[in-house]
């Protein structure tokens, strides 16, 4: 298991009037390699969850296991470096970030902190600012300079620049247009198959079911179901009750079996829906 | 960062919190003159009893005031320090080489400590027991006779509670930001001076960019509401000075009086 979280809480505020039980007993196994969803409302404790993840917060009570690091309330790593540095977090609208005068300066900031060398971290950068779809005419440029995509491309870009086995985002589409979206997800889904663990934080179901062997649904600072993204779907009135939407083409497909089809909800893609709507039809 | 609590507004419900903003204001002004007046251990004694009761009627926790002063004594350490090796009156208690220590200058460190903590103990109790916009209401009602003198007192009230209303903005920002540089391995507490700075800029720069975008959105949200600071108002919250408020400004007006015949007298 990569990332294991047993009865892991979190308050905020403790003792003040301000006092916010954000995680309420939190169990967790997030699978090596996986690539799994994390959706609930906004305030069920989804953010609060993946700063747990690179020890940015420490639990009240409980543990958190990020592969060989233990983190329990009161023994902190001695070196958060080395996890920082394991689990790379995009915070949402991560363009925030940038602050360096040329966009190779900020890509190469990361690297550099945990101690690779100029030359090395130069090389990483002009790696991935082609990743995230820019070219390396880009390197010399302000961040500041630029439209707010392809601000948040950079950011993306300094944090895969870190080389993280587990990369954690929050919310890494809002405020993109669909395209922007598009490539940004299909570029998380390359480096989840290149091995590393990605967690990703997102209220479009339609992302979810399309690039996400799992799901986690948080609700009310409780880890509520933890499965396969097929299974999450079949649950229509589970899903209905917390206001959640299906994914297009699932409630599409759904709509069908109503009028007399027989098709499998679990399709993802649209191409083999059609071939499976046309063979019906031709039967 | 989030234990910040020096200027937080706590809210609970007490005595002081129901008190008259202006009155609350009107009081610390008072209050902060009287710590200057000189009068001596005893008086100090009694404005430091006066100020305990506020604190107890406010409800707030020692520990929250403690918290308020923590950030404060740095400052206070270093201004102590300077006091007792530059005075250089009455009697010589300790010298070890250059350093001379004088009596005077033990006690003029001790009164500036005192001094120090009463203000910010007064100042945290106010601010923890008004709501900011209840402050700047008050503020802007204690200026309003200035106002036939031409001062632009909506402007100066408008500004006080847009930036009392940014501060936990800010601060949310700063966490925010020094998370995300975090993330990407900037410790801020250790490393060289040097990898200090280096983890400064990289918060404060993103941070300003941050609040003048914000500014500027401001501007624009007021603008294209057609803000016009002269326009006429009503108010929708409206002071009331009740019979309490009569009675503590009485007690506060007792209490600066002693303290300033007390200074003349001694």
């Amino acid at each position: 298991m990569s990332i294991t979280f047993k009865e892991v809480e979190h308050t905020y505020s403790v003792d003040t009037p301000f006092a916010y039980h954000a995680l309420k007993g939190v169990n967790l196994d997030i699978k090596k390699g996986s690539m799994t969803a994390l959706i609930g409302h906004t305030g069920s404790g989804k953010s609060t969850l993946i700063q747990h993840i690179n020890a940015l917060l420490l639990p009240t009570s409980g543990q958190v296991q990020i592969e060989d690091v233990l983190i329990t309330a009161t023994d902190k790593p001695s070196s958060l470096k080395s996890l920082r540095k394991k689990a790379g977090l995009v915070f949402q609208f991560p363009e925030y970030q940038l602050f360096e005068e040329t966009i190779l300066k900020d890509i190469i900031f990361g690297p550099k902190n945990f101690g690779v060398s100029e030359e090395e971290a130069i090389k990483i950068a002009k790696d991935m600012i082609q990743l995230v779809g820019l070219d390396e005419s880009y390197l010399e440029r302000s961040p500041f300079d630029l439209s707010g995509g392809q601000k948040r491309r950079i950011a993306i870009a300094g944090i895969l620049a870190m080389n993280p086995d587990i990369l954690i985002l929050d919310e890494p589409t809002a405020g993109l247009d669909p395209q922007g979206a598009k490539e940004m997800l299909q570029l998380f889904k390359k480096v989840n198959q290149e091995g590393k663990t990605v967690v990703l934080v997102s209220h479009d179901m339609n992302q979810v079911l399309e690039y996400c062997d799992d799901v986690v649904v948080m609700n009310h600072g409780r880890v509520e179901k933890h499965v396969t993204v097929a299974e999450l779907f079949k649950e229509t009135e589970y899903l209905t009750s917390l206001s959640i939407d299906l994914p297009i083409i699932t409630s599409f497909i759904l709509e069908l079996n109503k009028n007399g089809f027989h098709i499998d909800p679990s399709i993802k893609d649209i191409n083999v829906l059609v071939q499976e709507i046309g063979g019906q039809l031709n039967e | 960062m989030n234990n910040m609590m020096f200027g937080k507004y706590i809210p609970i419900d007490s005595f002081i919190h129901r008190l008259d903003p202006r009155l609350k204001i009107g009081s610390l002004l008072l209050l902060l003159i009287a710590v200057f007046f000189d009068a001596g251990f005893l008086g100090y004694a009694l404005l430091g009893i006066f100020v305990i009761i506020m604190a107890l009627l406010s409800h707030i926790k020692v520990s929250q005031i403690l918290k308020a002063i923590k950030p404060m004594l740095f400052m206070m350490a270093f201004l102590m320090i300077f006091n007792l090796l530059f005075i250089q009156q009455g009697n010589l208690l300790v010298s070890i080489g250059f350093i001379k220590i004088y009596d005077q200058a033990v006690l003029q460190t001790l009164y500036i400590f005192i001094r120090l903590i009463l203000i910010i103990v007064m100042t945290t109790i106010l601010t923890a027991t008004t709501k900011p916009l209840d402050l700047t209401l008050g503020i802007e009602h204690l200026l309003s006779p200035f106002k036939r003198i031409g001062f632009p007192t909506h402007e100066v009230a408008m500004m006080i509670s847009i930036a009392l209303r940014f501060i936990p903005t800010l601060l949310e920002e700063t966490q925010r930001i020094m998370k995300a540089q975090a993330s990407r391995g900037v410790e801020f507490s250790e490393g060289s001076l040097k990898e200090k700075i280096l983890s400064i800029v990289s918060l404060i720069i993103p941070l300003f960019i941050s609040a003048f975008q914000r500014a500027e959105d401001l501007a624009n949200a007021m603008e294209s509401r057609n803000y016009n600071p002269e326009a006429k108002r009503t108010r929708y919250k409206q002071l009331i000075w009740k019979i309490s408020d009569t009675i503590s400004f009485a007690c506060v007006i007792m209490i600066c009086s002693v303290l300033v015949i007390m200074s003349f007298v001694l």
